[in-house]
């Protein structure tokens, strides 16, 4: 296939997205009969008007300050908050959030909550199957993968939990922040996986992170939120630039 | 609807599994292992059993069985219930990272629930070969009392489970009118004859829960039928119930995350 055909695909569109979060305490009744305080609603918009549209196979990364909205975006595209307004477009691609330890059940062994994730992630039981191997030999747990999760330590959690996220890979990869987890060769292991998926041309890859060198380096586009909008999207070295010239300042 | 029985498909697998898992769990590290879950129905017969004939000397027909019945119905009904008010929140280290539908956190929970009753149903018609209680084919109709039974629990839960997510104390509210009905319900007592003329009645077309136990009852214990109009009745109100509750979780579920 041609490059310039894979391009015309459109893996994601987003027109207009709005997202709001209600800030509210649950309505109690007790608090409401004894008429304490009135239930507190307060609206916090995480997402203003964001448009934009990524092809297939493309990296995006995404920048802006703490709470400017990044996290949201991912899970608005992962599907798991819905925009109060406007339209996500999947174009039947799968999507998943890379994630740490999806539902994991501490009292089952590591082998079940492999399958449990992959299930929830939406793999059928045979595509688990041919997986899972590589799942166990990627996570270096050896034995303790027939042992419950609650006998682990947290090095070898967190390592299970990323070679079941890399390893199940959807179409499209939304990635929040670059992680590195468990020791220094799984860390370098499991940054060159990381780097394997984002430049597997079919795999469209959307990454959260502080690091502009990093981004500089991967990215074929940037975006930037500020406070929910779009500042400005486009070739990486000049959005960062912009990024890095707008909060220099507020550094000094 | 058509994209509940979509999801319904594509999870039902990991429903399945993960109720398996959790079953597993629940009896791997305990001495009795799975002794437990007939252990646990056993010994609450014999509770109730004490109760019934030693401290209120009551003489209903077959009474071990005629306790086992509703206690189990009970508590299947009672878990679902009292389970689904939290569900998302208990959930939410899978629903804060992935979407789910959040029935299907329901129907996994409902098949853990739905598996330890059959084993205490189990235990019933044992004891019934016991009680040499006159099988007849009424008994048959144990099946469709047991689908409506888990229809009109699924139906209310769908409910518990969405407002749960946005009434705090609806937990506490849940668990006190859930003792209330226990009692009027008449799960050691038979309310046809032990309740006051009009009450009895009322109880028993107005509370499912007391009509199916009731019915249960019948149809094991008693060789009589089942009370058709009824049932249909039910039925239609749980299909009912199970309809605008999907409705309902479908159209919010992915706001519940939104809330914290």
């Amino acid at each position: 296939m041609s490059k310039e055909k894979e391009k015309k695909n459109i893996a994601l569109r987003l027109t207009n997205v709005s997202l709001s979060y209600r800030i509210i305490q649950p309505y109690s009744i007790k608090r409401n009969l004894l008429k304490l305080k009135g239930v507190k609603s307060d609206y916090f918009q995480a997402l203003k008007n964001v448009n934009f549209e990524l092809e297939e196979g493309k990296i995006l990364g995404v920048i802006g300050s703490n709470g400017s909205g990044k996290s949201t975006l991912l899970k608005a595209i992962a599907g798991i908050f819905s925009p109060d307004e406007g339209t996500i477009e999947l174009f039947n691609n799968t999507v998943s959030l890379q994630a740490i330890g999806v539902g994991f059940k501490s009292r089952l062994t590591g082998y079940e909550n492999i399958y449990i994730s992959g299930l929830l992630l939406g793999f059928s039981k045979s595509q688990i199957e041919s997986k899972i191997d590589e799942i166990i030999e990627f996570s270096e747990l050896g034995d303790f993968i027939y042992k419950p999760i609650s006998t682990y330590s947290s090095g070898m959690v967190s390592k299970l939990a990323f070679s079941i996220t890399a390893i199940f890979e959807a179409d499209i990869i939304l990635i929040d922040e670059i992680l590195s987890v468990g020791d220094t060769s799984f860390r370098e292991k499991s940054f060159n996986k990381i780097k394997e998926i984002i430049f597997d041309k079919t795999k469209t890859v959307i990454i959260v992170s502080h690091n502009m060198g990093q981004l500089k380096e991967v990215c074929d586009e940037v975006l930037w939120l500020e406070g929910g909008e779009v500042k400005d999207i486009g070739e990486p070295n000049k959005v960062i630039s912009e990024y890095m010239a707008y909060i220099s300042p507020k550094k000094k | 609807m058509l994209k509940f029985f979509e999801n319904l498909k594509k999870y039902f697998f990991y429903s399945v599994y993960s109720a398996k898992s959790d079953l597993k769990s629940e009896v791997a590290n305990s001495y009795l292992n799975w002794f437990w879950w007939i252990l646990d129905p056993l010994a609450f017969t014999l509770i109730y059993i004490f109760i019934g004939k030693v401290v209120f000397k009551s003489a209903e027909d077959y009474f071990p069985a005629f306790v086992l019945i509703a206690l189990t119905s009970w508590n299947f009904f009672n878990l679902m219930l009292s389970g689904s008010v939290k569900a998302i929140r208990d959930h939410k280290h899978i629903t804060s990272k992935i979407y789910v539908p959040k029935y299907i956190l329901l129907l996994q929970k409902s098949f853990v629930y739905l598996f330890k009753s059959l084993i205490s149903y189990t235990l019933i018609f044992i004891l019934l070969f016991i009680l040499k209680v006159p099988i007849t084919i009424n008994i048959l109709w144990f099946l469709p009392l047991l689908l409506l039974l888990y229809l009109i629990s699924f139906g209310i839960s769908l409910f518990l489970l969405h407002f749960g997510v946005y009434v705090e104390d609806l937990f506490n509210l849940t668990n006190i009118t859930l003792k209330i009905v226990f009692y009027l319900t008449g799960i050691f007592y038979d309310i046809g004859s032990r309740v006051p003329a009009p009450f009895n009645k009322i109880l028993l077309t107005c509370n499912p829960i007391a009509f199916i136990i009731d019915q249960m009852r019948n149809v094991m214990l008693y060789e009589k039928g089942l009370n058709i109009k009824y049932y249909l009745i039910w039925l239609a109100i749980s299909i009912v119930l199970i309809i605008t509750g999907i409705h309902i979780v479908q159209k919010h579920e992915n706001s519940y995350a939104k809330i914290s």
